[in-house]
Order: C-alpha cells, then sequence, then structure tokens
C-alpha cells in the first residue's frame, strides 16, 4: 500500500521535473545509454535504486533461516519432522507457548516486530516464510 | 472465539513475552527461567472464567515487578561490594 503510493509519487514527481534529480535517490550508472532527452520518465526512474529500497530476501534464504533456527530450539520433539510445511504444533509437537517463543526468535532473527494478530496466524514454516517475505522490512 | 476472549488471549501472550525478554537477565539462568515460566503458564491453561483469567494476568503483572525488584537489589549488591572492597 505504502510502497506503491510512494512509487506513484515518486513517478508523478520525476514526470512534472524530468531535468531534476530527486535527492534522496541516486543513479546507479549514468552512462552514454541515458541522455537525458531521449529517455522516458518511467525507464529513468528504474534505473535509480532508492536507499530505501528492501533487501531482497529470497524464499530459500529465508526458509533456511527459519529451519536453522527451529533446529536449535531445544523444544522440538523430532527434529527428522522438521521441514518447510511442517506445522508447530502438530509435527513438531509445540504448544502454543512455545509457538510465541518461535515467534519471538523469528521477530529477532529478521530484526522486524511482528504484531498480536499476525503472530497468532503463524502457525507453520510456511506461513512464517509467506509473512516475512511479505515485510518489506525484514533482514 | 469471541473477540473478548480473543483479546485476553494476546494479553495473555503479551505479559508472557515480557516476562521472557526479562528472564534474560534472570541470576540462575534463562533456561531455567524459562522452563519455570512455561510450566507456570501451562499449569494455568485450563482457565475458562474470564475473571480467574484477568486475575492470572494481575499475577504474572505482579511477578514482573518482582522481578525487576530483583534486578535492581542485585544491581545494588554487586555496586555495594565493589565499593567496600576499596
Amino acid at each position: 500500500m505504502f510502497r506503491t503510493s510512494l512509487f506513484r509519487s515518486a513517478r508523478a514527481a520525476v514526470r512534472a521535473a524530468p531535468r531534476f534529480q530527486s535527492p534522496i535517490a541516486r543513479p546507479v550508472a549514468r552512462s552514454f545509454l541515458f541522455q537525458s532527452k531521449q529517455i522516458t520518465p518511467a525507464a529513468y526512474f528504474q534505473a535509480v535504486r532508492c536507499y530505501s529500497a528492501h533487501a531482497g530476501l529470497s524464499k530459500d534464504e529465508v526458509e533456511g533461516r527459519i529451519l536453522d533456527l527451529l533446529k536449535n530450539f531445544d523444544k522440538v520433539s523430532d527434529v527428522s519432522k522438521l521441514s518447510a510445511q511442517s506445522h508447530f504444533s502438530n509435527d513438531l509437537g509445540l504448544d502454543s507457548l512455545d509457538t510465541v517463543e518461535v515467534v519471538m526468535a523469528i521477530e529477532e532473527e529478521f530484526s522486524i516486530e511482528i504484531p498480536d494478530k499476525e503472530a497468532d496466524a503463524i502457525h507453520s514454516v510456511d506461513k512464517a516464510v509467506e509473512y516475512i517475505l511479505s515485510q518489506p522490512d525484514a533482514h | 472465539m469471541s473477540s473478548k476472549a480473543l483479546n485476553l488471549r494476546h494479553q495473555v501472550i503479551r505479559i508472557y513475552k515480557e516476562l521472557l525478554y526479562l528472564g534474560r537477565e534472570y541470576p540462575l539462568g534463562y533456561d531455567y527461567f524459562r522452563s519455570r515460566l512455561h510450566k507456570a503458564f501451562a499449569s494455568q491453561a485450563n482457565l475458562k472464567d474470564e475473571d480467574q483469567i484477568k486475575k492470572g494476568i494481575e499475577r504474572a503483572e505482579f511477578v514482573k515487578k518482582e522481578i525487576e525488584a530483583l534486578y535492581y537489589l542485585k544491581r545494588y549488591r554487586i555496586l555495594r561490594q565493589r565499593y567496600e572492597k576499596t
């Protein structure tokens, strides 16, 4: 929501004043390809990367980090059952309090804060991966 | 689950998280604290009555204050020990 409105306003700004570089963004490569007269505003903005752009976590990386975290969690009863689809209480034998601890560990691992309601919905590894991927500020 | 019950559930989870954060500095170690806290909360898991749950939350708040007081005492003792040695 916020991201789309940001892009829209940035695009509008570029369209309104194509000559000015916006102060928050820096051109990645200013080469002969980008001569100011020929480029369209949208293409111009694509060649620019904001400092606020998100780190781009891949799904495999997120999954691997969450699985590692669970492997080190001493209450996981059966490590062999650990997989990307495993459910915290059904497969791993964790109760709701343990789930809270797992969510806390995930919060720390990715340096984000998960609100109560969302935290309540995380019951399985793939739900957690999905949630982390939907957060632009997860690291 | 009704919204009231959900609200209570979130309150319980919040106080559980706060206590866990506090327990990291516990003198007997975090693992000791964590297993005891888990047992204490799990033993109250069968509470259904709203007032009973509220009482439980109040008790947890009280325990939280006690742990804070324990840390102040620990710090005071350490400081006193260091200053008396010189």
